[in-house]
């Protein structure tokens, strides 16, 4: 799974460069080279798990000084197989 | 083209210029590069084209335009196809609606066609199992059900139709067999909006747009969690104070959400405060003085209910009246009704009496679910309209919807029990005549009386017919009934009582996979989803959206609407007039080119013509009665969405931002400045409502001690019936839980994952607590999702609907809970 994100910072925030320091920190992500601080940072997320990337999304979402996490570009072709069903204690049709 | 270095955990990656691409360059790299340039662009670090997405060659994928298939935001995705399978999805940076970006639904709808238990065949129940069959009998088997009761065949639709669907489906049924038995899911979601908009402006449908987002100085959301419900939108306006703009958020709700965390200011209220802060703030706003004199004077007029005649355009009253009906709800009067302090009443009251500052109101559920939903529908927007707030960029009353196309099938297609394509209704007999006319059908064939409305037809299904249940087949599409109906045990859950006396009732099902419908169904069809087929929709700020199918559908999975028009073919076989025109022709007979007939309703000969063209082209005519004018197919294949109406000037097809206002709208005429064209008071005026407090349908008491509402989350769609199917967000979010206050935790002696039996007057239901969760309920209230198919909250929901939408209330329940032993 390869995913690019758009991390949206909060201009009014104390220190958003810990802020991106925390963000370039976590595991599999990767962030633009230093060019001064942009309000508005591209990401990209490379993992062969794809549960990586909803992780990846509420701990950014949970970083101070971030305001607001968006997807832009998703490529799943990686993962084999098809998606399992939901699970469900009710009987479906198949199951009755 | 310099793109720029990325930095892997402080190592270079790979760097990306304007030279040609090296033949050897890593495929799994190309796609890196893709995504991060992706990114970087809509992050406004590069240029604005995307031409990696579109190179076939490099990639072995095929990029194309659809809109999302989730929520009514709209957003457009660029969907990339490869081996007849869709292997990516990216935002459409040349959407408007989104500008390249998705939430955490979106770019996984790819992954929603691709479930294990896709249903591949039609299925028909057989005692307690069921059987394979094949199509040609499963729609016989419906042409028996309806031939056999007609009248009592009704159709169960929802917001997820595309617009060509829902239209034959109307036709189908109001033009072909003369029953208007024909609701969708959307009057659970927005029919309060509906009238709201009918009550006030004579015409449904917002007058603003999204655009209003990237103009306001204040943001006022209504019960609204847009940061969950309608992400992409929300972060559109969190994007502007990125860029240092100031905008006030304001959220008025009953729980702290995450749209909270990014608000100035958190009001929050009890159930139906909202109609003492609507009168609050126009009591003060009168006096004040700080209301608009000259918008009012010239553009509006006031109204009150007539309780002597209730109807939704209640009876006329004069400035004066409505400043007396006002004079009780004081500051501190609100806050007693509402729970919000007077204070805030005062701040609310000095922005809108600010005429400087330009405000959005927001809102979704929180004001349509509801028992007074049209009613402080109406409220927010007569308070807007007293201020002047209104008919400016930024200056807007706008409901959200919550389907892809609530707003394009249910409110424009009109795909409700009363209505007729293009705002027309059956119960007007010129109405009535327009649609006879254009669908070439002999006089008299459309009934006046409206069908049953979307409560109304499950109850009577539930019914057995020696009691007056007159409902005894219900064909249900695109929709998921069994989870989303309020009060289940009496609207639905009797179906699969065998003791209910319900043995002659008939329940058929088209949906992708096997929902909390399905298990009861006595007929199951595979459908076809997305873009699998062809399909047009119409978003929350009126954009009308297109696509073309893209891969094949899984075993004989087959599209909804084709499903239709054979069951249609099949009652004309067998001599059904009401399947004929008055000439004698098929209903929805298409020709070729050459003038031959193409026979649509075989599946193999489908797709031999456009069919979604053809049927849009016929509808679009309807569009032109009511000013919601349409733009030929051709238009929407070249854009990511127009929105109505779209009227030729100069041979360009012009969309409208803003309805009503000069200079944005062409029927406004020169020189009106505001023009309310379709006022219910015939006079070129929207009405201002006056509407009293009143208390919830149910409140707590002794015995049921906690109110109760019920909601959507970030991870799912509505019924999880997509979503639960793709696993990251299964996992993200499992299952459905109760949100509770800590105080009121303690008092039970629970902690975090315990388990609680939650009682209503209707039902029960036993689900883990989430205390402290991401949600905040006050004390004295809870909070379910409804996305949980194995927890259904709507056990215990009420059945309480508007007087005039007919839409039920999910928000307000008195429940009881109990610990369960672990
Ligand atoms: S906001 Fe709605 S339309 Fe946009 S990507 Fe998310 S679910 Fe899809």
């Amino acid at each position: 799974m390869i995913a690019s994100l758009v991390v949206t910072l909060d201009r009014c925030h104390s220190d958003l460069h810990r802020t991106m320091d925390e963000i370039a920190s976590l595991p599999g992500v990767e962030v633009p080279g230093p060019e001064g601080l942009q309000y508005r940072i591209p990401i990209l997320i490379d993992s062969s798990c794809p549960d990586v990337l909803e992780e990846r999304t509420r701990q950014l979402q949970q970083i101070p000084g971030v305001a607001f996490v968006d997807v832009v570009f998703v490529h799943f072709e990686d993962e084999s197989g098809e998606i399992p069903g939901a699970p469900s204690e009710r009987p479906t049709c198949h199951e009755l | 083209m310099k793109f720029r270095e990325l930095r892997l955990k402080g190592q270079l990656a790979m760097s990306f210029d304007s030279e040609p691409m090296d033949a050897a360059f890593d495929r799994r790299q190309f796609i890196r590069a893709s995504a991060m340039a992706a990114a970087a662009a809509v992050a406004g670090i590069t240029g604005p084209a995307l031409p990696i997405l579109g190179d076939e060659s490099l990639t072995g994928v095929n990029w194309e335009k659809a809109p999302c298939r989730f929520c009514g935001t709209g957003c457009h995705v660029q969907v990339g196809v490869q081996g007849g399978k869709v292997v990516a999805v990216a935002g459409d940076r040349n959407a408007e609606v989104n500008k390249g970006l998705l939430c955490v639904k979106g770019y996984h709808v790819g992954a929603a066609l691709y479930g294990k238990d896709r249903l591949r065949k039609p299925l028909l129940r057989d005692g307690n199992s069921y059987r394979e069959i094949s199509w040609e009998t499963a729609i016989s088997t419906i042409a028996d059900r309806i031939q056999a009761a007609p009248d009592r065949f009704a159709f169960y639709g929802s917001g997820q139709w595309t617009i060509p669907e829902g239209y034959a489906v109307q036709k189908f049924m109001k033009g072909g067999l003369s029953n208007n038995h024909i609701d969708p899911n959307a009057r659970l979601c927005m029919a309060s909006a509906v009238t709201g908009f009918l009550a006030t402006y004579g015409v449904d449908e917002p007058a603003g747009c999204y655009d209003d987002l990237d103009a306001c100085d204040v943001l006022i959301m209504w019960g609204n969690n847009p940061a969950e419900m309608h992400p992409v939108l929300f972060s559109r306006v969190i994007d502007r104070r990125s860029r240092g703009e100031n905008v006030l958020l304001i959220d008025i709700g009953t729980r702290r959400t995450r749209t909270t965390e990014a608000c100035q200011h958190y009001l929050e209220m009890k159930g139906h405060g909202d109609l003492a802060i609507a009168n609050g703030i126009a009591h003060l706003l009168i006096k004040n003085g700080t209301w608009s004199r000259k918008f009012v004077d010239q553009f509006c007029s006031f109204k009150a209910p007539d309780d002597a005649n209730p109807n939704l355009h209640g009876k006329a009253i004069t400035f004066e009246d409505y400043k007396a009906l006002l004079e009780p709800y004081t500051p501190e009067h609100v806050e007693a009704l509402s729970g919000v302090s007077a204070d805030k009443i005062r701040m609310l009251a000095d922005l809108f009496g600010n005429p400087s500052l330009k405000i959005t109101s927001l809102w979704c559920m929180g004001m349509n679910q509801h028992t007074r939903g049209t009613a402080i529908n109406s409220m927010v927007h007569g308070i807007h309209l007293l201020s002047g707030h209104f008919g400016s960029p930024g200056n807007a009353p706008t409901s959200l919807t919550g389907q892809p196309s609530a707003c394009g099938t249910v409110r424009e297609v009109g795909t409700l029990s009363h209505a007729l394509p293009g705002g027309m209704v059956v119960t007007d007999a010129q109405n009535r005549a327009k649609a006879e006319e254009l669908w070439r059908l002999p006089p008299g064939r459309i009934q006046e009386t409206p069908g049953h409305h979307t409560v109304k037809m499950w109850e009577s299904f539930c019914t057995p017919t020696d009691k007056g249940g007159d409902i005894s087949t219900i064909w249900v599409q695109v929709t998921n009934p069994g989870q989303t109906l309020p009060n289940l045990n009496k609207l639905f859950n009797p179906k699969g009582d065998n003791k209910a006396g319900l043995e002659d009732k008939f329940l058929i099902v088209s949906d992708v996979y096997p929902t909390a419908t399905t298990r009861l169904a006595d007929l199951i069809l595979p459908s076809a989803m997305w873009v699998e087929k062809n399909g047009m929709v119409g978003n929350s700020e009126r954009r009308t959206q297109q696509w073309f199918r893209m891969v094949d559908p899984p075993g004989e999975a087959r599209d909804d609407c084709w499903q239709t028009i054979a069951v249609a073919r099949e009652l004309f076989n067998r001599g059904v007039e009401g399947m004929k025109d008055r000439d004698g022709q098929f209903l929805f007979d298409i020709k070729n080119g050459d003038g031959a007939p193409v026979p649509i309703w075989e599946w193999e000969h489908y797709y031999d013509t456009n069919v979604d063209e053809h049927l849009f082209e016929e509808y679009r005519q309807f569009t032109r009665f009511k000013h919601k004018d349409l733009a030929p197919y051709g238009e929407y294949v070249k854009a990511r969405g127009l929105r109505w109406p779209v009227v030729e000037s100069d041979g360009q097809w012009q969309e409208t931002r803003f309805r009503f206002a000069e200079g944005f709208d062409p029927y406004v005429a020169e020189g009106k400045e505001i023009q309310f064209y379709h006022s219910s008071t015939h006079d070129d005026r929207a009405q201002i409502w006056f509407h009293p407090w009143i208390a919830p349908a149910e409140l707590p008491d002794n015995d049921y001690p906690f109110m109760l509402s019920t909601g959507r989350v970030l991870e799912h769609w509505h019924t999880g019936s997509m979503t639960r199917r793709i696993p990251e967000l299964s996992r993200a979010m499992p299952g459905a839980y109760a949100e509770m206050h800590p105080d009121d935790a303690a008092v039970y002696r629970l902690r975090n994952a315990d388990r609680i039996r939650v009682e209503s007057r209707r039902g029960s239901l036993i689900i883990p607590v989430w205390i402290d969760g991401r949600g905040k309920p006050p004390k004295g209230t809870l909070f379910i999702p409804f996305f949980d198919e194995t927890l259904l909250v709507n056990d215990l929901t009420l059945d309480a609907v508007d007087p005039f939408s007919k839409q039920p209330d999910y928000k307000k329940a008195a429940v009881r809970i109990s610990k369960v032993p672990s």
